[in-house]
């Protein structure tokens, strides 16, 4: 007998398993794995644990330490030494392999997408039984279906082998935990290598259910992160079905223009709800913003921009900059006011490093900037950030005091955007 | 302050989210009344008068109730029907069915390409010549990302069916008899009869427009707060589908039935009306079916290629490149391009075709509709939205009748044999 056994789940769900002393005992039903790693190379991630077995009538999980599972002339037989029920808490940190991993989408971490999984490849190592890889190739589609013998012939005279496509199991998430009571933010830690886009169009293809408790899972900075990403009719499913609370934590870590447009698409019993929710700092922003319409600058702005004193020297702000540690959006594109907020120069962070230290900032600011008013319609914007080469643009109201700032990455989406939904609904 | 801004734009949005959500029915609905569809109406209209035009209403509500149950599917999972059933069902069953709805898809297909050659007949163009034109523009059309253009400009085209109102009155139908034909209906019990109301049924229920409504759906991105007009939507759609059948029979039933004209094709119904009602009413019915077919010979081949992907993970949908979703784009061309070619073969065999795509159909129906009852009535799945006993009463009776009068088309034949 050779110490390395590889099987299918398919080949094993259904069959006799047997006991010590060769009587049938059950019919396997399901196997469990480990769900909750404890780490994400963690080998013991996805060791079999238990399996499900239907003994009569009754179906119940027991330990799958004392099962073997062994291969004679292309048979597999399942043989079992001793039952041991297992417990409810073990059972409920699993994961079945059966009925949360066969037929249903995982993430695919390589390719950052939905794949299907068409069967598990596994292998029992002296150390135990484990879950390999899963497969999501053709060939196991027509294995499952149990013509994968005679088409696999009948293709082998045209010498075209039927494509087999396995992926690791360490380079899956598994999604569906829906019968489960495990700590899915544990269960989704695989998830937190994606890109927050590659993450967002991952959740608007999953179900709703699905995409919920998947957003869930994930911590406040990735959910916000995430949620920017996401098309605003998944933005407002998610911001739905997620209790007030929580919603409002995210929106609280979301730049205030990106939040005021997702509050747009809502109820306004829900938006107002949601704004008493969230941290009046951060809700006064927005609710500033909201009173724009869609179609001004205003809409479109960031109300989280950088403004100093003309007086102040390039020593002092960088040293101002080194405790606020603004996001990068911020340091580069930077404003000078007078006392009451009124717009008189910018500068970035190049003309900053490369100043002397006790230079001041009307010493190096560009004066009388570009800027655009706040009640300007959206389509000025395009024209001025390529006419200027600007990344980004002041926006002052009609007393010019500074606003808020456009930033050429909210345009950019914003056009593309326009394009496809005019793709999409024609 | 906000709160005033908020309710300002109250209005507007309560008008926007009406029109936004008004389509997947609609749509649905217009697609119905295909090809096949046109052509099952014409023949019965012919061949039974108004003896026939019962049907419709039994279909309206199996329409209605089905339709509402894909539309609720997909608004509480987000997911689509082929999805589902191979999530829940199991991955046999999953394969007969998607197996059937390809066959089913290509026989279909054949159908709205024989749609396109029989009206552009009528107007003088050879099919050798009109169906390969049509296929590539459908096949540019989509491939080239253009397709939600494409269908928007179908629907606004659809409503050109309407013009089968017109064909109708124009035939000067005798109104008494009509109604007098749906408050009393006859019917008699032979194999050509029960044929015919199994395609009526079957053309008005096909089982890919379960998967399509769900998708739609879905890609409209619908919310449980827009159920209501969702349902109304759904509500107007079929009422096209059925005012539109109930014309296309009328017409044919006022002008061929009491001249003894048998016909086949729905091309023959509009060769037939040119000495009976005039050239113009021939040309408004030709017209109508030419469009008709279009539409759904777009539609069709990329619903299926898609939801046969969806059902087998693969990856699938226009805005994906062709080496993204390699298996997606073959499946579509093959099938527009298998449909097209036996629609070139001279003296195709276009009537067994469609027979045995209806029979398809007929199969594949309630095996589709057996599968959304049980996925409907899991809490697992639906939540608190699981069937009503009415909808499940409804669609249970909608399985029997179907696999009935399916099982007395198989074996009726038999028996005369």
């Amino acid at each position: 007998m050779t110490s390395l056994t590889t099987f299918y789940l398919s080949g094993i769900i259904g069959k006799e398993a047997f006991g010590a002393d060769g009587d049938v005992i059950g019919i396997v039903k399901d196997l469990l794995i480990n769900a909750v790693p404890s780490g994400q190379s963690d080998p013991n991630q996805q060791l079999v644990t238990g399996i499900k077995l239907k003994i009569r009538k009754e179906t119940g999980f027991y330990s799958f330490k004392p099962f073997r599972i062994s291969k004679a002339r292309e048979m597999l037989n399942v043989t079992c030494t001793e039952l041991i029920r297992l417990s409810n808490d073990e059972v409920n940190n699993g994961l079945l392999l059966d009925e949360n991993i066969l037929d249903k989408q995982i993430v695919d971490l390589n390719g950052r997408k939905l794949v299907r999984v068409n069967d598990v490849r596994l292998a029992t190592l002296p150390t135990g039984t484990f879950a390999v890889a899963v497969d999501v190739g053709i060939e196991g589609l027509l294995r499952r279906i149990g013509i994968s013998a005679p088409i696999n012939k009948l293709v082998s005279l045209f010498r075209i082998k039927i494509p087999a496509k396995f992926i690791l199991w360490d380079d899956v998430q598994a999604i569906d935990f829906s019968n489960l009571n495990i700590k899915l933010s544990k269960s989704y830690a695989k998830l937190h290598t994606l890109h927050p886009s590659d993450l967002a169009d991952i959740l608007e293809d999953l179900g709703k259910k699905s995409s919920t408790s998947v957003f869930n899972a994930l911590d406040e900075e990735k959910a916000a992160d995430v949620l920017e990403e996401l098309e605003p009719d998944a933005q407002v499913h998610i911001v739905e079905s997620l209790p007030v609370y929580k919603v409002a934590d995210v929106l609280e870590k979301m730049p205030a223009d990106e939040v005021a447009d997702i509050l747009d698409e809502l109820e306004d019993d829900k938006a107002e709800l949601l704004l008493k929710e969230m941290e009046a700092e951060s809700s006064q922003e927005v609710r500033e913003l909201l009173e724009y319409d869609d179609d001004l600058v205003g809409s479109i702005m960031t109300t989280d921009f950088l403004s100093f004193s003309s007086t102040k020297t390039v020593e002092e702000v960088l040293g101002e900059l080194r405790i606020r540690k603004p996001e990068a959006v911020e340091l580069y594109n930077l404003f000078v006011t007078e006392a009451n907020d009124k717009l008189i120069g910018t500068f970035n962070l190049r003309d900053l490093v490369v100043a002397e230290p006790k230079k001041t900032l009307e010493q190096i600011m560009k004066s009388e900037p570009v800027s655009l008013f706040d009640d300007q319609k959206t389509t000025a914007i395009a024209e001025i950030v390529s006419k200027y080469n600007l990344l980004a643009v002041p926006v002052i109201d009609q007393n010019e005091q500074l606003q808020g700032m456009v930033v050429v990455d909210d345009v950019v989406e914003d056009l593309i955007s326009e394009r496809r939904t005019r793709k999409r609904r024609k | 302050m906000a709160g005033l801004i908020i309710g300002r734009r109250h209005l507007f949005r309560r008008l926007a989210i009406f029109l936004m959500i008004l389509g997947p029915g609609i749509i649905t609905g217009s697609v119905d009344n295909d090809a096949g569809g046109i052509t099952t109406y014409s023949v019965a209209g012919a061949l039974y008068g108004y003896g026939l035009i019962w049907t419709l209403i039994p279909s309206f509500v199996f329409l209605i109730v089905i339709q509402e149950m894909n539309a609720r599917m997909g608004i509480v999972t987000g997911k689509g029907l082929a999805d589902l059933i191979r999530e829940n069902v199991g991955i046999k069953i999953t394969f007969l069915i998607f197996v059937g709805l390809l066959l089913s898809g290509i026989g279909n297909t054949t159908t709205e390409f024989a749609g396109v050659a029989g009206s552009m007949e009528v107007f003088g163009v050879t099919k050798y010549i009109s169906v390969p034109v049509v296929a590539v523009m459908v096949w540019l059309l989509v491939v080239k990302g253009t397709y939600k253009i494409a269908e928007r400009i179908f629907l606004i085209f659809s409503m050109s069916l309407l013009t089968y109102v017109v064909s109708a009155i124009m035939g000067k139908p005798d109104w008494k008899e009509i109604g007098a034909a749906v408050i009393n209906p006859h019917f008699e019990v032979s194999s050509q009869s029960m044929t015919m109301v199994i395609a009526l049924v079957g053309t008005t229920i096909a089982p890919w427009m379960q998967f399509y409504m769900q998708s739609t759906v879905i890609e409209k991105g619908l919310k449980m707060k827009h159920y209501k007009y969702t349902l109304a939507d759904i509500i107007v759609g079929c009422i096209i589908t059925v005012v539109v059948a109930f014309f296309i029979m009328v017409a044919c039933a006022s002008t061929l039935h009491p001249n003894g004209i048998r016909i086949n094709e729905a091309k023959d119904a509009a060769m037939a009306l040119r000495p009976l009602a005039g050239n113009l009413a021939s040309q408004v019915f030709a017209f109508g079916l030419f469009v008709a077919s279009i539409f759904s010979a777009t539609i069709l081949p990329l619903a299926t290629a898609y939801f046969v992907c969806e059902a087998f993970g693969f990856e699938a949908g226009i805005d994906k490149k062709w080496d993204e979703a390699r298996e997606f784009y073959i499946l579509y061309t093959s099938i527009l391009v298998i449909s097209m070619m036996i629609i070139l073969i001279p003296n195709a065999p276009l009537i067994p075709i469609s027979i045995w795509s209806q029979v398809i159909n007929g199969i594949l129906l309630p095996v589709v509709l057996i599968s959304m009852i049980i996925l409907i009535n899991k809490k697992k799945i639906m939540g608190q939205h699981v069937n009503r006993p009415a909808s499940n009463f409804i669609g249970w009776s909608a399985v029997v009748i179907l696999v009935v009068l399916s099982a007395a088309l198989l074996v009726l034949p038999l028996l005369n044999m």
